[in-house]
C-alpha cells in the first residue's frame, strides 16, 4: 500500500527516488509519511510543520516534524526519520509524541508563514512567504525566508500547474542568520525583524526607518533594547509623532536620558510637541545645566532665530593659545555637529569675538586667542524671523551666525543649512550640501 | 476634527452612492429611510472593530487576515477587492463623465483629463492634502439638506418613514435595501479605515477618540444620504405620484439623471451644485481608492508599497494602482454605455455579496484573544456584528437567489 492516489508514484518508481537535499516548507508539507518495518512501507500520515527548538541559533537545525495522522497531530523526532526524498519521509517508528506547547518551540509553518518581516536593508514590512530549508553540517537546517512573488505563487500551487513560471522569477530569499525574532517567542504575534544587536550597527537613519515601520508598541520595546546614544540618533531621525508616541511609553527616566542624549535643536523640537506638564516633568529628570539650556529654546517661535538655533558649539575663553585650543578642538569634535567657527566668550558667556577653523589652523601655535578672533561680529537677536536670519547668513557668507541677547550673551548658533531649510520649500533642500546631521537627517527623509 | 473615520465615511458617499440614495428616494420616498437609521448602528459597530483592531493590532485588515487565515483566503479575498474597487473607480469615472456631460463638454474630454488629474493628485499631493480638499468641497452635499428642507415634505411622513419598518411589495425594493446596505457599508470602507487608523500610529489607549470619530463621522454620513433620500422622495417621487408616471426613468437612472431631474424642482443653480458635488465625489474616490487598494494588496502580499519608491524598486504596488486607474477610466470609455451600466450595477451586487464574507472574517479575527488581548469584542458588538453578517447575508442571498431565478 504505496501512497494513495499519488499519481505521480509510478514515474518515481522507475527512476530512483530524488534525496532531498534543499526546498521549501511549503513542498515538503503534504508529503506521506511511512513507517518502514521489515522493507514494507506504511502510511501513517502526513507532513504538516515543523518544529525547531532553539530558534535563536544561527542557522537552526529541525528537531521534529510534526505529522497529521487520525489521531491527530504527532511529532516525530528527527533522528527517527531515516530518507526524506520525493516520494516523501520514512520515519523509523510511528510518530507518538505529542506535539509540544507552541511557548517552547518554534513552529515553522504554523508561528513563522504569513508573518512580517522587517528587512535588514531598512526595507518596508515584508512577510514570510515560505522558509527554505537545507540539509548542511549533517542537519535539516532553516536557510532563508522567502519573501518573494515566487514564495507566494509556490504556496498557491502554482508549481503544479505551471512549473516554468516558478523557475524565471527571480528569488526573493532573506538569508535565515539575517532574521532572528525580535524578542522572545512570544506565543501569539511573532514579529520577526533584525535581531537586537545588529539594530544597533545599523545606519541612524536605518534604524528610524525600522522603527517607524513597527507598530508603536514594537516601535518602544525596539527603542527600549539601545543604548541611549543610539536611541538618541535613532529619535533625530523619527516623525514628530512617532518620538512623541514612543516618548509616551518610555517612562519618564529612560525619556529623559535620551532627549539628553539627542542634538539641543531635536530635543527642543521634541519637547514643544509634548505638554507643558510632560516637558517639565522630563526636564526635571535631567541635568540642570542641559534642562536650562532646553528650556530657553523651547521657549523660542520655531520660525526665529531662537527656534533654529543649537546650543552645540565651540567656544573658549581668550586667553587661550592656539595650540591648546586646537587640543580641545579634537577632544569635543566628535560630539559637537559644527565646528568651523569657535565662539570666543568670557566668563559672563558675552561673545567677544569669532574665529574660524581655517584661521586657527594658520595662526602661530603659541599665538592667544584674542590676537587672532575677529572682533566685528555679525550676531542676531533670538526673535529675529528665520528669512532674516538667512539673509543675514546669506549677505555675509556664514556658515553659522550667533545669537545673542541684548547685552551680547552668548545663547547659540544658527547654522546655514538650518536656515536655509527653514525658508525654502522642502522639496529643494534636498539638492544643498549638508554638514550637520540635522541637515542629513532632512535629505535622507527627502530623498526617496 | 478630520479623523480616519470622517473621512471614510465621506468617501463612502461616492457617485455610487450619491445614485443610490436618489433611486431609493425617487422610487420608494421615504419608504427606505429605517433602513438608512438601522444601517446606521451596523456602521458604527463595523467600523469602530475596525478602527479597534488597527489601534490594538498596530496591522491593517488585510495583514490580520493574512496572518489569521492563510495565504489562499487572503489571496481570493484580495483579488476580490481588487476587481471590486476597479469596478468602483469605473463608477467614479462614470460619473465624471455624466457631471461633465451636464456641463455640456464631451466625456471623451473630461475622462482623459480626470485621468491625469487623478494621477497627478496621487503621485505629486500628500494624501493628506488630498483628503481634506475633497472633505471640504464634499460640504456641497449640505445642499441636498437645504434642497430636502426646501422641498417642503411632510414631516411627519419622514418621521414615519425613518422610524417604522417597512416592506414595498416590490422585488425592486429588495434590490434597492441591498443597493443601500452595500454603499453605505463598502467593503473596502473598513480595511481603508483601518489602514487609516495605523498610519496615524494610534493605540488602544486612542479608541475613545477613534470612536467619537467613528460615531461622528458615520452620523453625519448617513444624514446626508437621508437628505438625498428625502430631497428625491420629496419632488420626485411626490411627482410620480400626482402624474402616475415618474419624470425619469429610475431603473437605468444614475446620479446625474438626478440631478437633472432635480432641476424643475430645485433650480438650475442647485441642479448644477449637485453636478459639482457628483464630479468632486468622483475625483475623490478615484484618488483615493485605487491607491489604497494598492497599498491593502500590497500589504497583505508583503511587497514593497510606497510612493517614495521608484517604480522598478515596487512594481507590483505602481502596476496595481496605475491599473486600476487606467481600467476604471478604460472602461468609461471604451464600453458601451448600456454594457458600463450594468458592469457597475455588478460591482454593487459583488460588493454586497463580499460585505458578510468580510464582516465574518472581521469578527473571527476580533473574537480572537491572541489577537486582540483584552479587546475583544464586547457581547453587545457580537451580537450586532454577526447580526448585521447573518442579515446582510441572507437579503443578499436571497438576492441573487432571485436575479438568478427571474432575470435568466
Amino acid at each position: 500500500m504505496i501512497g494513495e492516489g499519488r499519481g505521480e508514484v509510478t514515474a518515481t518508481r522507475i527512476s530512483e527516488p530524488v534525496p532531498f537535499h534543499d526546498g521549501f516548507v511549503s513542498e515538503l508539507v503534504g508529503r506521506p509519511v511511512y513507517v518502514e518495518r521489515d522493507g514494507e512501507r506504511r502510511l501513517v500520515g502526513r507532513v504538516a510543520d515543523f518544529v525547531v527548538e532553539r530558534p535563536q541559533d544561527t542557522f537552526p537545525h529541525i528537531d521534529a516534524v510534526i505529522v497529521k495522522t487520525k489521531h491527530g497531530e504527532l511529532a516525530a523526532p528527527i533522528a527517527d526519520v531515516t530518507l526524506l526524498d520525493s516520494d516523501g519521509l520514512v520515519v523509523k517508528k510511528a510518530p507518538t509524541v505529542v506535539r509540544p506547547p507552541d511557548d517552547e518551540a518554534l513552529y515553522l509553518v504554523e508561528d513563522l508563514f504569513d508573518k512580517q518581516i522587517v528587512d535588514v536593508d531598512g526595507r518596508k514590512v515584508v512577510r514570510i512567504n515560505d522558509i527554505e530549508v537545507a540539509r548542511t553540517g549533517g542537519a535539516l537546517r532553516v536557510v532563508a525566508a522567502d519573501i518573494g512573488v515566487a514564495g507566494l505563487l509556490r504556496r498557491l500551487g502554482a508549481g503544479k500547474v505551471v512549473p516554468a513560471l516558478l523557475e524565471r522569477i527571480p528569488r526573493a530569499l532573506i538569508a535565515w542568520d539575517n532574521v532572528a525574532p525580535l524578542h522572545d517567542l512570544s506565543p501569539t504575534q511573532i514579529q520577526l525583524s533584525v535581531s537586537e544587536h545588529r539594530l544597533a550597527r545599523l545606519h541612524p537613519s536605518e534604524l528610524a526607518d525600522i522603527i517607524g515601520e513597527l507598530s508603536a508598541q514594537d516601535a518602544a520595546r525596539v527603542v527600549k533594547s539601545l543604548d541611549d546614544e543610539t536611541a538618541a540618533d535613532a529619535f533625530e531621525h523619527l516623525e514628530p509623532e512617532v518620538q512623541r508616541s514612543i516618548i509616551d511609553d518610555l517612562g519618564t527616566e529612560r525619556a529623559a536620558d535620551i532627549i539628553e542624549e539627542m542634538d539641543s535643536d531635536d530635543a527642543a523640537d521634541l519637547l514643544g510637541e509634548l505638554s507643558e506638564a510632560r516637558q517639565n516633568e522630563l526636564l526635571a529628570e535631567m541635568d540642570s545645566e542641559r534642562a536650562d539650556d532646553l528650556r530657553e529654546l523651547v521657549a523660542y517661535a520655531e520660525d526665529t532665530a531662537g527656534g533654529l538655533m543649537t546650543t552645540d558649539y565651540v567656544w573658549i575663553f581668550p586667553h587661550r593659545t592656539v595650540e591648546g585650543t586646537i587640543a580641545k578642538i579634537r577632544q569635543i569634535a566628535p560630539e559637537t555637529e559644527f565646528i568651523y567657527y569657535l565662539y570666543v566668550l568670557d566668563q559672563a558667556e558675552k561673545l567677544l569675538g569669532v574665529l574660524s577653523l581655517r584661521t586657527l589652523l594658520l595662526a602661530e601655535p603659541n599665538a592667544t586667542i584674542h590676537t587672532i578672533m575677529d572682533q566685528s561680529i555679525i550676531s542676531v537677536r533670538p526673535d529675529l524671523l528665520a528669512e532674516d536670519v538667512a539673509s543675514t547668513i546669506a549677505r555675509y557668507d556664514l556658515l553659522a551666525c550667533p545669537v545673542t541677547d541684548e547685552h551680547g550673551t552668548m545663547l547659540g548658533i544658527v547654522t546655514v543649512d538650518d536656515a536655509i531649510d527653514a525658508i525654502i520649500p522642502e522639496r529643494l533642500t534636498k539638492k544643498l550640501p549638508r554638514f550637520t546631521k540635522r541637515g542629513q537627517r532632512r535629505r535622507a527623509e527627502a530623498a526617496p | 476634527m478630520l479623523g480616519p473615520g470622517f473621512i471614510t465615511a465621506s468617501a463612502g458617499n461616492d457617485v455610487g452612492g450619491i445614485a443610490t440614495y436618489s433611486a431609493a428616494g425617487a422610487k420608494f420616498g421615504y419608504a427606505t429611510l429605517w433602513t438608512l437609521v438601522a444601517l446606521t448602528v451596523s456602521l458604527i459597530i463595523v467600523q469602530e472593530m475596525a478602527g479597534r483592531m488597527g489601534a490594538v493590532t498596530g496591522q491593517g485588515l488585510a495583514g490580520l487576515i493574512r496572518e489569521n487565515f492563510g495565504l489562499r483566503t487572503t489571496f481570493f479575498a484580495m483579488v476580490a477587492l481588487f476587481f471590486v474597487n476597479t469596478g468602483i473607480t469605473a463608477t467614479e469615472f462614470a460619473g465624471i463623465a455624466a457631471a461633465s456631460e451636464i456641463f455640456r463638454v464631451s466625456h471623451y474630454i473630461t475622462v482623459p483629463l480626470a485621468t491625469v488629474v487623478v494621477f497627478l493628485l496621487v503621485l505629486r499631493l500628500p494624501n493628506r492634502v488630498v483628503e481634506r480638499i475633497f472633505v471640504a468641497f464634499s460640504l456641497i452635499y449640505l445642499s441636498y439638506v437645504v434642497s430636502g428642507v426646501q422641498a417642503k415634505p411632510d414631516w411627519g411622513q419622514v418621521a414615519r418613514g425613518a422610524f417604522v419598518p417597512q416592506i414595498v411589495h416590490d422585488p425592486a425594493f429588495l434590490v434597492t435595501v441591498v443597493g443601500l446596505i452595500g454603499t453605505t457599508i463598502s467593503p473596502y470602507m473598513q480595511f481603508f479605515l483601518q489602514s487609516a487608523v495605523v498610519d496615524k500610529g494610534a493605540r488602544a489607549r486612542d479608541l475613545p477618540m477613534i470612536r467619537a470619530d467613528v460615531i461622528v463621522g458615520s452620523v453625519l454620513a448617513i444624514v446626508l444620504a437621508g437628505f438625498m433620500v428625502i430631497a428625491n422622495g420629496a419632488t420626485i417621487y411626490q411627482a410620480s405620484l400626482h402624474t402616475g408616471h415618474p419624470p425619469l426613468n429610475i431603473d437605468t437612472a444614475q446620479a446625474q439623471d438626478f440631478a437633472l431631474a432635480l432641476q424643475p424642482f430645485a433650480g438650475t443653480f442647485a441642479s448644477l451644485l449637485f453636478a459639482f458635488g457628483i464630479l468632486n465625489a468622483g475625483i475623490f474616490t478615484a484618488t483615493v481608492l485605487p491607491l489604497s487598494t494598492a497599498y491593502i494588496v500590497c500589504e497583505a502580499f508583503g511587497l514593497e508599497a510606497s510612493l517614495d519608491r521608484r517604480f522598478r524598486e515596487a512594481p507590483i504596488f505602481y502596476m496595481l494602482f496605475g491599473g486600476a486607474i487606467l481600467l476604471g477610466a478604460g472602461l468609461v470609455l471604451l464600453v458601451p454605455k448600456a454594457s458600463l451600466f450594468k458592469l457597475i450595477f455588478y460591482a454593487q451586487v459583488v460588493q454586497g455579496i463580499l460585505l458578510p464574507l468580510e464582516l465574518v472574517l472581521m469578527l473571527i479575527v476580533i473574537n480572537r484573544p491572541r489577537v486582540m488581548g483584552s479587546y475583544v469584542n464586547s457581547l453587545a458588538a457580537n451580537v450586532i456584528g454577526w447580526g448585521t453578517a447573518v442579515v446582510i447575508g441572507g437579503l443578499a442571498l436571497v438576492y441573487v437567489w432571485q436575479s438568478i431565478a427571474g432575470g435568466s
